[in-house]
């Protein structure tokens, strides 16, 4: 080592521009979380569940030999077999084709509810959070009264007064929802308005809607995200409750809750009718649960290296 | 440097808490020369971070008056009027880790004075004003599209720097600008903050409480206790001649690295009684010499004088 003669050396060139060079590749926040959230497999599990599930929905009643309404009663409550993979219920309709029906107005609930909840419940809990003072006390104190009021006898009342239908599930799951939400974004707000760079941009002049959308809800985003990806399995769940008490989807559409709640008596003698939507409703909750807490870990920033 | 850029009278902001009334800022009487640097020092939590705020329209003033080229800042205002106060005065913030929006890129950041103001007409212009700004602070254009989580903190508070620049403000409140920065990167930002100053003739006020780096950049200095200013003086002065008991307690607490002068120095408590307050005598703020101004009693005043 000692060897090397001093001529073999040669200065590097100095250059000032390279100091500040950065040489790394440039990864917004969301890149960076969505590299975390690939590196977590049971995650990954959830997310392709929750795809295969909603490929299926779409495509599998479409390419059915069978539809989902049309009663063969001397077909009835068979078991699985190569014609009804799934068996089929009392009144001949093949639980295959149902199940993906249902798998749809299932979804659809849970992410309509999810996509309200998030529209009320950012614009309530931002107003309340960045107002502050007379405003938000108000404003929450609506929000606590109607927390305290049992949400099952709110969603039956609301049901008896408004026609049957999705739509009314929808709203009445929403009517209470929305609360978790606000809370959330109302706590996020709270903690982000003071924040340096909102007052940056308030000494530049933003307006109060710039200061909001471009500061404050991109960096709420995160649990926003996470709250919502857990709004859907909670909405699957309390539809299917709902629909053990008669009030779910009307007949002949088919819901998972429905389907499970028709099953129910015939569960000694031909167990499929229940297994089948109620595995569903398991496997569906256990992949938005878990995409959910995969998404909690990959936006947290304290864990970022 | 006769001209007064601000002058501030009687500036009060008052908090009010469930635990009584904060005065964080009592009655606070100064005025800002163009071109020149006011260091502003004191103990954490007397009210320096405050009046910077406060100046800046951050919180709306409890009392007082904030004239800015004679327009008074305060009181209500067009949207217009304001906007014009927001280019003319710019601040820069102490964490440069919270200041600048994890979300945004570094264009979109410096960019965000030219896009409320409508500075840039088109898109071009824009990202050509972007990277004129970051080479004038010292950085590659190459990092416009890079997210403030990849830069250091020295660069992220040039970064802040720029962003200020962006609207050509003829005054700058820094605020801490340096405080979260290691040693060998504040004298950069500082030498930087200087030559920006000789080339564009700004007007600093410079809140810190590092007394060494106050006498490096200032041209006055102002000491701040309990939310009022104690002793105002050029800076030379101050630190040769100090008057107040307090400014004299600040000066013997600055370290040097001589372990001759360290093993003798003896720091001073402050004790507000050496004033001797008789029965309904207050403090007064008034000049001694020719731009020294203190906080004193009738009879100290004659001491002084």
């Amino acid at each position: 080592m000692q060897n090397i003669p001093k001529n073999m050396f040669e200065p590097a060139a100095a250059n000032a521009g390279d100091a500040e060079k950065i040489s790394k590749k440039s990864l917004s926040l969301w890149k960076d979380a969505m590299l975390r959230f690939r590196s977590n497999k049971l995650a990954m599990v959830g997310l392709i569940i929750i795809v295969l599930i909603i490929l299926m929905a779409i495509f599998a009643p479409m390419f059915s030999r069978y539809d989902y309404s049309t009663t063969n009663l001397l077909n009835a409550d068979k078991p699985p077999s190569k014609d009804h993979w799934f068996g089929t219920d009392d009144l001949g309709r093949d639980i295959f084709v149902r199940t993906w029906v249902g798998a749809r107005i299932s979804i659809f609930i849970g992410v309509a509810a999810a996509v309200l909840d998030l529209l009320i419940g950012v614009i309530w809990g931002s107003i309340s959070g960045f107002r502050g003072g007379r405003t938000d006390e108000i404003m929450m104190r609506i929000a606590d009264i109607l927390w305290a009021v049992p949400s099952l006898l709110m969603v039956i009342l609301l049901m008896v007064v408004l026609p049957k239908g999705l739509f009314t599930i929808i709203i009445a799951m929403t009517i209470t929802g929305w609360i978790n939400m606000a809370r959330i974004v109302r706590g996020q707000v709270l903690q982000l308005k003071n924040q340096e760079y909102v007052l940056a941009s308030q000494t530049l002049g933003a307006k109060t809607s710039r200061l909001l959308f471009k500061h404050i809800v991109p960096n709420a985003m995160g649990s926003i995200l996470v709250t919502m990806t857990l709004t859907v399995p909670t909405a699957i769940f309390t539809e299917a409750f709902l629909s053990y008490l008669g009030l779910g989807v009307p007949a002949p559409l088919a819901s998972w809750g429905t389907m499970a709640s028709d099953g129910l008596p015939a569960l000694t003698y031909y167990p499929w009718r229940l297994f089948f939507p109620a595995g569903f409703i398991c496997i569906t909750m256990f992949g938005f649960n878990v995409v959910g807490d995969g998404l909690r870990d990959a936006l947290d920033p304290k864990l970022r290296k | 440097m006769t001209e007064k850029l601000l002058e501030i009278k009687h500036l009060k902001q008052h908090f009010v808490t469930p635990r009584g009334t904060v005065k964080a800022v009592d009655d606070l009487s100064f005025d800002i020369y163009k071109g020149e640097t006011l260091g502003l020092v004191g103990e954490s939590g007397c009210g320096k971070s405050t009046t910077g705020r406060s100046i800046i329209r951050l919180y709306e003033a409890t009392d007082g008056e904030v004239l800015f080229n004679g327009e008074n800042v305060h009181g209500r205002k067009s949207r217009k009027k304001l906007l014009e106060f927001n280019r003319k005065m710019q601040m820069i913030f102490q964490d440069p880790y919270a200041s600048l929006n994890p979300r945004m890129t570094v264009a979109d950041i410096i960019a965000e004075g030219l896009d409320i103001h409508k500075l840039a007409k088109t898109k071009k212009e824009r990202m050509q004003r972007v990277h004129e700004l970051l080479e004038t602070v010292g950085l590659n254009k190459e990092h416009a599209n890079r997210y403030p989580h990849e830069f250091s903190g020295g660069q992220r508070q040039r970064i802040g720097i720029a962003r200020a620049l962006a609207v050509d403000p003829e005054f700058i409140i820094a605020d801490e600008p340096i405080s979260a920065l290691d040693v060998s990167i504040q004298a950069q930002v500082v030498n930087l903050m200087k030559e920006l100053q000789k080339e564009k003739g700004l007007t600093y006020l410079f809140i810190a409480h590092d007394l060494s780096m106050v006498k490096y950049i200032s041209d006055r200095i102002g000491v701040m206790y309990f939310g009022k200013l104690v002793e105002l003086a050029p800076a030379d002065e101050l630190y040769e001649n100090p008057l107040h008991p307090y400014t004299k307690s600040l000066l013997s607490a600055i370290p040097l690295p001589d372990p001759d002068y360290e093993r003798n120095r003896v720091r001073q408590k402050y004790d507000p009684s050496v004033h001797q307050l008789k029965d309904g005598e207050t403090m007064e703020f008034r000049e001694v010499k020719p731009g020294h101004f203190v906080m004193c009693t009738e009879a100290e005043f004659k001491a002084f004088s």
